[in-house]
């Protein structure tokens, strides 16, 4: 944010908090950035290290409680629980920053494009028309993009992603597009208007960096909701498929063993909601400093 | 006001005509070819091509658009070639199974959220207003699925209060209907109150903060008081804004409670036909779903400017 | 600060859910009293529609079979042949004509009397109108007659061991010759239960008819409810909402019913789950590899692993019931030194190849431990879930794009159908053939070496690893009886439950 004054994206919409409001919720980003940092750690070490190999089977050793060789216990190949978390964490991420990316890379642009056009006379009705394909977009909720890319491209990692990715545009579109006209409507734009610099130029210098925050609201809880629909997508079977390790179809083959071995059910579940927790804290807890309105569609 | 609603509903029929395009295409380049998945696993190719002939697959595909969106507009969505039967019927049906099962859920989530998020608005710097915050918040982070796992535990299972799954139509038996109704609509409710608790809690906040609450308080009201008699109308439009978009992304999120629960829902219908590839099906039902969320939307918009004169008077 | 209207809020919210509550109390259990005459049973794959003369799959004939429709014939648990709508039947000297001699009184559901017209009606619209695969089973009949009402003779075009077993059969199924117009939807048929609501995808209700020819059953109705998740299934058991579960999906649940209130039926099935390779292209061409997938695959293991141990292991494409049956298990051992060995000569180390596995919860879960095996031994399985039936069908079955797949054959008697030039497994038949023709045209002894015969070429081969036989596992409420223990037909016969 270097550069502008440091008050401009906050300075009409901050609206104060009370300081005990700013506390808890700089909390809520520690303990969001703690969890996301536990995740994203499991992820970097299953590169070097696991306990055991994911395809790592022991029939003689399946079903198995916590132990001082399997923390987590076995599944009913023998293959131990830790590692497999510790891969999942892998495919979660992958899935949030692949979804989210294409969200961003799409969405933002878009949604700029769609506020700077609305500045000339004759891009308010280009402005316009992008604005409403992107409501149309927003009629194809995730998981009914994600059944149908299943059906067309086989159900899979990639399709899931894909599918999130694109259901999620809309959001960052809106956002980019709100926090842009609000840019380019204060006063010192103006002012950079009135000193001809074209459009483009303003929504580079001026823009970028302002919405950047907003952007990374959106991210936070973008990622929060894609962690939530590969689960549920892993879950109908139209997510990560066979031999990959995912938790939310570790979640799903665990049901079978719920009276006879919970644990199986219970580290996958907890870790998709520790993931969820952790990126809707850090959301939080970053809204709070860059813009305390947020718009709510898209969220969903 | 009526330029407003005007203007919404012509952009609302445009993004039906281009959705209807999209679900077509899309339609058009699903693998796995509907004449040989009925036919199954020794059919001869003369014979797949005459089914294919048969089901007008041969046609192409500018006429066969044509046709289907004839079709529905009088409220035909055709005959399916791998049921053999009529799809309308299975739409109508699935449709009020998961409308039931989405506005309950929805309702049940307003009637949760309303008064917690409010509640945690009013006491924010006490324990209390943590605590539900901090609820709301693990609320969020637990897939729904998950919720529906452990109420069939403990409610089916152990307690034997409510069946496990299943569906009755209102009209098979009222008791028979509400008491499949409850599990699967808690599960579905629980994640959706938590959501909205949190956005009520903000919309109050805000509200609170604005000049006319603090005149009123001037006045000597509670803070409580100023809210119900000033705010709550102004609270209404971002929890108007969230219930709509939840309401309309539960149509199809709805599909994991229905399949765990074995609810006969739309989105159910969606993944069994896919399934079988029963593309005339999909493609009524995709529609149909991007019709309804799109209809929501609309009334979403629409109730904007009654409820909030500001809106109203901008546009 | 407190604020009371906030609290009687949270009341209101206490006391609609105290309401919620309150009404399943009084709601549940209403069906308790009606149980002893009726029944709901959970099955997994679910009809589409109700004719199974176009559509295929198990699904159809295993609700409409021997309940709704039946055949002249029928075969019972021990694989026997038993009459059916025919009382007897005569075989000629040359055993080209079977001369079947009808049961008198048969009405089918519409009130129609059977003749031997239907007969003749319904077998020679099998092998004119039928788009059903299966309906070369017919191909061998060369002409029917009907010398009166009640007898129907049928010529073969020349003798066969295989054709009066296919009989028993969907291929056999008698229809009413006025009542075939609308099959998908309405299935009128000469069996002991009518089809009283069919909710697609949901369940399908029978009841009992007055005027069935035979014995009536004991209990007058069934309801068949689908579940496509077998969690759901447990779960409606376990709180008493359906009494038997037909085939359990999920055998590691069969567990949580060994009480005194459950039976656990474990039998056998016509399912072989067969580890099928593709011989006519790829890497598994070369016998070598092939053999190296033989004793590198611990199929105790994936037994115990991927199916709960439920299952039984045959090494061959015969089940038990079957009159050929031999135990080829000792043919290919364990042996994973020996098959690193054929991997190296076969010159095929750390080579990937395709494995198409159908999206089926034991083709799923075999795929992990067989694919992990296989790694032991230095082939790399590169996995691809494919949707059963749409894509498999198509990109395995059809295009024979695959190296490797897993799947259930559990057509009855599907040897040669499987291992034949033209199937996807893409076996070269030339040696079989040969012995198949004359087997089915010889003795039934000859008929049955015949098949040991071919049985073991096929085996000995390494055509494909034949993991297990898929187990017919039933759980049911104690109290129910009449389920048999092995399931050697399509259908699932419902005339003979009963409530103890």
């Amino acid at each position: 944010m270097s550069g502008n004054p440091s008050t401009t994206s906050a300075g009409d919409a901050s609206v104060d908090r009370g300081r005990g409001a700013t506390l808890r919720l700089n909390a809520s980003m520690i303990i969001g950035a703690i969890l996301i940092l536990l995740i994203v750690v499991l992820a970097l070490v299953s590169f070097v290290w696991t306990p055991y190999g994911p395809s790592a089977v022991d029939p003689a050793a399946r079903l198995q409680a916590s132990s001082p060789e399997h923390p987590f216990g076995t599944d009913k190949f023998g293959r131990d629980t830790l590692t497999w978390i510790m891969y999942g964490a892998r495919i979660t991420l992958m899935v949030g920053i692949v979804a989210v990316g294409i969200a961003v890379l799409i969405g933002t642009p878009i949604g700029i494009i769609a506020a700077v056009f609305a500045q000339y006379p004759w891009g308010a009705w280009l402005s316009a028309v992008i604005m409403r394909a992107n409501d149309i977009l927003l009629a194809f909720p995730a998981l009914l993009l994600a059944i149908v890319f299943a059906a067309v491209y086989q159900p899979g990692t990639g399709p899931a992603m894909v599918a999130v990715g694109i259901a999620a545009i809309p959001g960052f579109a809106r956002v980019a597009r709100s926090g842009t006209m609000q840019v380019l409507g204060s006063e010192y734009v103006r002012a950079a208007k009135a000193s001809n610099r074209s459009a483009p130029a303003i929504a580079i210098v001026h823009v970028l960096p302002n919405i950047a925050g907003m952007v990374i609201v959106q991210a936070s809880v973008a990622f929060a909701i894609s962690v939530l629909a590969e689960a549920g997508l892993s879950f109908l079977g139209l997510g990560t498929q066979a031999p990959v390790p995912s938790w939310g179809r570790m979640l799903q083959e665990s049901q079978q063993f719920l009276s006879t071995q919970p644990l199986l059910a219970l580290w996958p579940g907890l870790f998709i909601a520790l993931a969820v927790l952790g990126f809707n804290l850090l959301g939080d807890g970053l809204r709070d400093r860059f813009d305390p309105k947020m718009e709510a569609r898209g969220n969903g | 006001m009526i330029t407003y609603v005007a203007n919404r509903a012509i952009q609302f029929v445009l993004a039906l005509i281009v959705a209807s395009v999209v679900v077509f295409a899309l339609m058009s380049i699903l693998p796995g070819n509907a004449a040989q998945v009925a036919l199954g696993t020794n059919a001869t190719p003369d014979a797949v091509a005459a089914l294919e002939a048969q089901y007008g697959l041969d046609q192409p595909p500018l006429i066969r658009y044509f046709n289907w969106v004839v079709g529905m507009l009088s409220g035909d969505f055709g005959t399916s070639y791998v049921t053999e039967a009529a799809i309308t019927p299975v739409i109508v049906g699935s449709v009020q199974v998961t409308a039931i099962l989405v506005i309950a859920a929805i309702v049940l989530a307003i009637v949760i959220a309303v008064p917690l998020g409010t509640f945690a608005a009013l006491e924010q710097r006490n324990w209390i207003g943590v605590t539900i915050s901090a609820l709301s918040q693990i609320g969020i982070a637990v897939p729904n699925f998950l919720a529906a796992i452990i109420l069939v535990i403990i409610f089916s299972l152990t307690l034997g209060w409510f069946p496990s799954q299943g569906w009755m139509a209102p009209v098979e038996g009222l008791g028979g209907f509400l008491i499949r109704l409850v599990l699967p609509v808690v599960s579905l409710a629980l994640v959706q109150a938590a959501i909205l608790t949190r956005y009520v809690r903000s919309a109050v906040l805000d509200v609170m903060r604005e000049d006319y609450i603090r005149t009123a308080r001037a006045k000597g009201l509670t803070r409580a008081k100023a809210l119900f008699i000033h705010g709550l109308r102004n609270a209404a439009i971002p929890v108007i804004t969230v219930a709509g978009v939840q309401l309309a992304t539960l149509l199809v999120g709805a599909v994991i409670i229905e399949q765990i629960f074995v609810i006969p829902g739309i989105g159910s219908e969606l993944v069994r036909a896919v399934a079988n590839r029963d593309l005339v099906t999909v493609q009524g039902i995709v529609m149909v779903l991007v019709f309804l969320v799109l209809i929501i939307n609309l009334i979403v918009d629409v109730l904007y400017p009654i409820v909030d004169p500001r809106i109203r008077n901008a546009s | 600060m407190k604020t009371p209207r906030v609290s009687s809020w949270m009341a209101a919210v206490v006391a609609s859910s105290l309401f919620l509550a309150g009404c399943s109390a009084g709601a549940s259990d209403s069906g308790e009293q009606a149980k002893k005459d009726s029944m709901t049973i959970a099955f997994t794959a679910e009809p589409v529609n109700l004719d199974f003369t176009s559509t295929s799959g198990i699904a159809i004939p295993e609700a409409l079979m021997e309940n709704v429709y039946e055949s002249l014939v029928r075969v019972d648990g021990e694989g026997e042949i038993q009459p059916g709508l025919a009382e007897d039947w005569d075989v000629s000297e040359d055993r080209k004509t079977y001369t079947f001699h009808l049961q008198k009184g048969v009405k089918f559901s519409n009130g129609a009397d059977l003749t031997s017209e239907d007969v003749k009606f319904s077998y020679e619209r099998v092998q004119n109108d039928w788009k059903n695969a299966l309906k070369s089973k017919m191909d061998v009949v060369d002409s029917i007659a009907t010398p009166d009402d009640l007898t129907v003779k049928i010529s073969l075009k020349k003798p066969s061991n295989t054709w009066l077993f296919n009989m028993t059969s969907l291929v056999g199924a008698v229809f009413d010759a006025e009542g075939t117009d609308d099959l998908a939807n309405e299935a009128i048929g000469t069996g002991p239960f009518a089809i009283e609501k069919f909710s697609r995808g949901q369940s399908i209700d029978f009841a009992a008819r007055d005027d069935y020819w035979g014995e009536k059953p004991a209990v007058s109705k069934v309801q068949f409810k689908y579940f496509k998740d077998a969690v759901s299934a447990s779960n409606a058991l376990k709180s008493g909402e359906i009494d038997v579960v037909s085939n359990l999906q999920a055998p590691e649940l069969a567990g949580e019913f060994q009480s005194s209130d459950y039976q656990i039926i474990s039998g056998t099935t016509n399912g072989e789950v067969v580890l099928s390779m593709n011989n006519a292209k790829g890497i598994f061409k070369d016998k070598k590899a092939r053999e190296a997938v033989m004793h590198a695959i611990d199929r105790k293991a994936v037994l115990d692993t991927a199916w709960a141990g439920y299952g039984e292991l045959i090494g061959s494409m015969v089940p038990p019931t079957d009159p050929y049956y031999e135990d080829l298990t000792k043919v290919w051992d364990y042996d994973p030194a020996k098959a690193k060995d054929l991997v190296r000569e076969a010159g095929i180390e750390g080579e990937t190849f395709a494995f198409t596995v159908p999206n089926l919860p034991y083709a799923k879960a075999i795929s992990e431990i067989v694919s992990a095996q296989l790694a032991e031994v230095g082939l790399k399985a590169d996995i691809e879930t494919q949707e059963f039936p749409a894509v498999w069908l198509d990109k395995t079955f059809t295009e024979h794009k695959f190296d490797m797949s897993v799947i259930n054959h559990a057509e009855p008697r599907d040897i040669l159908t499987v291992f034949s030039n033209d199937y996807y497994i893409g076996y070269d038949d030339s040696k079989t053939k040969k012995i198949a023709e004359k087997a089915d045209t010889g003795t039934e002894e000859e008929y049955v070496s015949g098949m040991k015969e071919i049985a073991k070429t096929i085996t000995e081969d390494a055509a494909s690893d034949f993991l297990f036989l898929f187990p017919n596992l039933v759980i049911a409420k104690s109290d129910v009886a009449g389920i048999p223990a092995n399931r050697v037909s399509d259908s699932f016969r419902i005339a003979d439950l009963s409530w103890n």
